[in-house]
């Protein structure tokens, strides 16, 4: 199949960028897109060009490297699939396709698709862990967990941190990400023991990096590859008020 | 000082927005509540409820100064978080898509901003021809058995309703009421953090149903008076 | 060309360290004599940890809840990416919550058996032992382990074995330990214990004085090569599986951290030790990046098969059952289709060099749930796989509900690395080697959800000792600083290699030359291996060398981000890996675990192991010339060397 993309192409975090248009006339059905972004980039090399510069790693959907809008979508057009997932039956022979990195003022572009997602990094160091080391933990069954409950806690667990959610986010704000992080923790015992430092840390902190507020519009969700649910910013909105009226 | 900064943060504002919009959503129910005594078979009821609402003395006057703070308080909030968005995402997208479900990600919460600026001024205009509108002294009075002369705001609403303008104008933006209130219900709820895995399917719906029942509540009398039915 | 190991004696370079005493004695009576650092001191080491996966980051904030001061290096845009992510099955302990008969000792005979007896029985023991404290520390984590109604925790049995000592967490085990050290990680980086560097690849060590004094990393944003000095290195940088191209790895799992240390003077053991794995998606085109594995778990309740006869290519669901050759079931009525990954893989193999392979390329074969689903029902099937099925109808379009999977073996793991020790310590003094990178604990084949237990125990529960051991012995006027010109030296080879590459005038993709030294070792040093196979891929693999210097073109600077620079620069090491991959395949004139050759074989055509000579590590040396030989004779005092039967 012949595909044609439009691909956001940036020098550096302060060049100015703009969409470049390329054909890929190879293209295969069984393709992931990021394969034709590879096949794009050996058609570049041999033409003597500059390769689309892009990140990925585990090609397997759970690393959270690649993310790129493509065709207007947080990770394309198929739900519930990271864009190193999403094949090229997704598409129709000769589709043109538009290829933007991940925007928010908290993503700043590196190169090309590439974008900067260390704020990430920065809210779970804000307080998204159990305060425990190494060789202080009690034996694994000494507290039970309703099964339920430990369900829950890994269905947000699954956050893969790719950035989707803000970069789908007409208001670019990181609050899927960070609540899932928060109710993830909040539903074990383990992590109810700092649960309202937790909560308060983390929120400030996404606020801090600058990313914006949530107007409940749900893209977030529509796009999370790991089908993370909005019910969870709900859980951080409970988490945040207790902690502040418990002082 | 720490609920202050608490307010501001982002969830902080997300909860003003909330409170204060369930708070107008009460308010806009009850409104609505009492419009419709316009329709009963008792042609005194709508006046005589006006009547009894202004009576309630300092416990009218704080409802209506809250309401205005919730008001306020509202447009404020949302207006700068809608500002805020720029800030968060300085360079846009040339090509953009929703992916989100209708039930949720619609129209209806696209749109919030313009329809919460387009209630805002018809708040001001339904002020000024309603409450601000002609009373007593113009002569809209009425006779109420074991009350005696109140304002007549029956007639001042009969009158208005037979214009084209007010009777098309007025339930459009009832219908846009009842679209803010199809995504700012459950997103009040969202911010005040009361959704939850089990709840959620259900508020959802409550909430289009609210909006849509609210709308129609609210067209019915325009419509009633223009049609003379 | 012949290599022998005849005339190579028991180096003395390679001296084990293995405490003396009872096997189920040795870690303790190590624990208790082993010199200790005081907080104090503990706060002026600087400990540098390259990776960030469950070894890196493990180790990292565990040393940094101790006291040291650490900068751990990433080669990702966040720690939380490293590869360890990927890993789907599970986590084996000897807990015994089933109670099923599971022990330490058991855990500890089944990884020695399952490595075919060529790994070291201390440390597999010490492995066995501290599996309980991993699972204990993750779930205090807030890992969310699968539980059972009670709340306990959930066991499966896993990959053969005859105990449920397994620990999940839906298909995303890797994800969630990972991000649990990850958090412990962060937690240290908020205290202010560790400094955390991502986006830098560790391109050269810096050895003067004997020791290891730091590395060299190169900024993956600015280019910019960077100097750490430090007391000691803990090189925590998976394995080499990406040596195929083609493979379960990571795009950015490489052998360069491992390979610059190799040629710094750290033995490389056993690189002929490569797991492929038996369920994997198979490949369908040239284009191909990647292989996604889909956990093997899924033998628990799929049928392997392959039609009866080579030209029947007709629809699986209408094959009928006479027409099919369930062939695992068939060679080994014990264990069917629940064999170990390599026996499992290399039958697929068997049968599609048969001509029976199916789809396309023929290089597949079928995995069918279609019996269990009768049994069990669609629900059960979709309650326990239900991910699994997702993914593969995501990536291949089909329904694995209705038709059967496809899959081929792939190469997932590898079991060799950097030669280490009792204490992980390779042999530059300073230079520890965890998890994946280094040889020691899977012998030459690794059991399924192995590979997470070892990344941590290594990281939470061996190195914070033996780091100790050596931090003690050192003296600090032997310590050079990254001023010095031994990082200068270093930093300019580095430097110069980056020229060259950029400056090249050639005409070929990095990529290019590594689909070809991929198939290269995929048929030559992969599943199975042959003499003329193994000495003719060691001439071609050199003239890929002095092509890939004549030829490769990377385009770009040094300065920015540059995909294929860095590529280019690992694909370089791969080459050089890969000759010495065939080199010890082609020592190792026996077959055991994942390394096959076709000579050696039982007349069934199974693995035939020699102990007379090959119960030993291989471990090479970096010289100018060809790599020498070093051998560290393994002894087994506690297990009978018993032949691996799965019939």
């Amino acid at each position: 199949m012949i595909i044609n993309l439009r691909i956001w192409r940036q020098e550096g975090p302060d060049s100015p960028g703009k969409l470049v248009d390329y054909t890929v006339h190879e293209a295969s059905e069984h393709m992931s897109f990021l394969e034709l972004l590879d096949v794009l980039n050996e058609q570049l090399l041999a033409d003597g060009d500059d390769p689309v510069e892009f990140d990925s790693d585990c090609r397997e959907g759970i690393c959270g490297s690649c993310g790129l809008m493509v065709a207007g979508i947080a990770h394309g057009p198929r739900k519930r699939t990271a864009v190193c997932q999403l094949h090229m039956r997704s598409f129709k022979d000769g589709d043109t396709i538009t290829v933007e990195p991940f925007r928010a003022h908290a993503f700043p572009v590196i190169r090309d698709l590439v974008v900067d997602r260390s704020a990430f990094d920065r809210i779970i160091a804000a307080h998204g862990y159990v305060s425990v080391t190494t060789g202080s933990a009690p034996d694994a069954n000494a507290i039970p967990i309703p099964k339920d409950v430990a369900d829950e806690a890994m269905d947000y667990a699954a956050c893969i941190g790719c950035g989707a959610c803000v970069a789908a986010c007409p208001n670019g704000s990181a609050s899927l990400f960070t609540a899932a992080k928060i109710a993830h923790l909040a539903q074990l015992p383990q992590g109810q023991v700092e649960a309202s430092q937790r909560v308060m840390a983390m929120v400030d902190q996404m606020d801090a990096e600058g990313f914006g507020d949530c107007s409940n519009y749900a893209e977030c969700e529509a796009v999370c590859p790991k089908g993370i649910s909005i019910d969870g910013i709900a859980g951080m909105r409970r988490a945040y008020m207790k902690g502040v009226l418990s002082g | 000082m720490k609920l202050m900064n608490a307010l501001l943060s982002p969830v902080g504002r997300k909860v003003l927005t909330g409170a204060t919009g369930i708070g107008l959503v009460a308010f806009v129910i009850a409104h609505m509540i009492g419009n419709l005594t316009y329709l009963s078979p008792d042609v005194n009821a709508y006046n005589a409820y006006a009547y009894k609402l202004m009576s309630l003395g300092w416990l009218f006057y704080t409802i209506e100064i809250l309401l205005a703070l919730c008001f306020l308080l509202h447009a404020a909030v949302g207006i700068s978080i809608r500002v805020r968005r720029r800030k968060a995402r300085p360079v846009g997208y040339k090509f953009y898509k929703s992916a989100g479900t209708p039930g949720k990600s619609g129209y209806s919460a696209r749109s919030m901003i313009f329809t919460g600026i387009i209630l805002l001024g018809f708040l001001i205009l339904h002020l000024n021809s309603f409450k601000y509108g002609p009373g007593v002294a113009e002569g809209y009075t009425v006779e109420l058995a074991g009350i005696g002369e109140v304002r007549d705001l029956r007639r001042l609403m009969t009158e208005k309703f037979q214009e084209p303008l007010y009777a098309f104008g007025y339930p459009l933006v009832m219908i846009l009421l009842g679209m803010h209130m199809r995504h700012g219900v459950w997103s009040a709820l969202q911010s005040l953090g009361m959704m939850s895995r089990r709840l959620s399917p259900y508020l959802y719906t409550t909430a289009a149903i609210l909006g849509i029942l609210v709308a129609v509540g609210f067209l019915f009398v325009p419509l009633y008076i223009y049609f003379g039915v | 060309m012949t290599i022998s190991a005849s005339g190579l004696s028991h180096s003395s370079h390679l001296n084990a360290k293995v405490p003396a005493g009872r096997l189920q004695e040795k870690w303790d009576a190590y624990k208790n004599s082993v010199s200790l650092v005081s907080p104090a001191n503990k706060r002026s080491h600087h400990i540098l940890v390259v990776g960030s996966g469950l070894a890196g980051a493990s180790a990292a904030a565990t040393l940094a809840g101790l006291g040291y001061n650490v900068t751990c290096f990433c080669i990702q845009d966040s720690a939380r990416r490293a590869h360890s992510i990927a890993a789907q099955g599970g986590i084996n302990a000897a807990k015994n919550y089933p109670n099923d008969g599971d022990t330490v000792w058991r855990l500890f005979y089944d990884t020695i058996k399952g490595g075919d007896y060529r790994s070291r029985e201390a440390n597999v023991y010490r492995l066995a032992q501290v599996s309980n404290n991993i699972i204990d520390q993750a779930v205090a984590q807030g890992v969310p382990f699968a539980r059972e109604y009670g709340g306990v925790l959930s066991n499966r049995s896993f990959g053969g074995a005859q105990v449920s000592r397994t620990f999940y967490a839906r298909g995303q085990t890797g994800q969630q330990l990972l991000l649990g050290a990850y958090q412990a990680l962060s937690h240290q980086i908020a205290a202010g214990r560790v400094t955390m560097l991502p986006r830098r690849e560790m391109i050269d060590l810096v050895v003067d004085n004997g020791r290891t004094q730091g590395l060299i990393t190169r900024n993956l944003i600015t280019g910019e090569l960077e100097r750490y000095a430090g007391d000691a290195v803990l090189l925590c940088t998976g394995g080499y599986g990406n040596a195929y191209y083609l493979s379960t790895n990571a795009k950015n799992s490489n052998v360069t951290a491992a390979w610059r240390c190799y040629k710094r003077g750290a033995f490389f053991a056993n690189p002929c030790y490569t797991q492929i794995h038996p369920t994997c998606i198979p490949v369908s085109g040239e284009y191909q990046s990647k292989l996604t594995l889909m956990s093997e778990s899924l033998r628990n309740d799929g049928r392997v098969w392959v039609p009866k006869d080579p030209k029947d290519t007709r629809a699986p669901e209408i094959i009928p059952e006479d027409g099919r050759d369930y062939y695992l079931e068939r060679r080994y009525p014990s264990f069917g289709n629940l064999v170990p990954r390599d026996v499992a893989s290399r039958a697929a193999k068997k049968e599609c060099d048969a001509g029976r392979g199916v789809g396309d390329t023929r290089l597949a074969v079928y995995l069918d749930f279609a019996d269990s689903i009768r049994r069990l029902g669609e629900q059960t099937i979709r309650e326990r796989y239900g991910n699994l099925f997702e993914m593969y109808e995501r990536i291949t379009g089909d329904n694995p509900y209705k038709t059967p999977m496809r899959i081929y073996p792939a190469v997932h793991y590898t079991m060799g690395g950097l030669w280490v020790d009792y204490e992980l310590q390779s042999t530059v003094p300073g230079l520890f080697v965890l998890g994946e990178a280094n040889f020691s604990d899977h012998g030459a084949n690794r059991l399924g959800a192995s590979a997470l237990m070892q990344g941590l125990a290594d990281g939470y529960f061996v190195i914070p000792y033996t780091l100790g051991a050596y931090l003690a012995g050192t003296r600090q006027s032997d310590q050079v600083p990254a001023t010095n010109g031994a990082f200068a030296a270093v930093e300019d080879e580095a430097g110069t290699r980056i020229d060259r590459i950029l400056n090249n005038d050639g005409d070929k993709s990095p990529i290019q030359f590594h689909r070809e030294l991929g198939r290269l070792l995929w048929d030559h040093v992969g599943m199975a291996r042959d003499r003329t196979g193994l000495e003719s891929s060691i001439h071609a693999i050199e003239n890929l060398r002095e092509e890939f210097w004549e030829r490769v073109r990377v385009p770009g600077t040094a300065d920015r981000y540059n995909k294929n620079l860095e590529f280019a620069g690992r694909v370089a090491d791969f080459i050089e890996l890969g000759s010495l991959m065939a080199r010890d395949a082609l020592r190792r004139e026996e077959s055991c675990g994942g390394h096959f050759r076709e000579e050696y074989q039982t007349p069934e055509g199974e693995a035939a192991r020699n102990d007379e000579a090959f119960a030993d590590v291989a471990a090479w040396e970096h010289t100018d010339g060809d790599p020498a030989l070093h051998l560290e004779q393994l002894s087994f005092e506690n297990v009978h060397l018993s032949k691996r039967s799965y019939k």
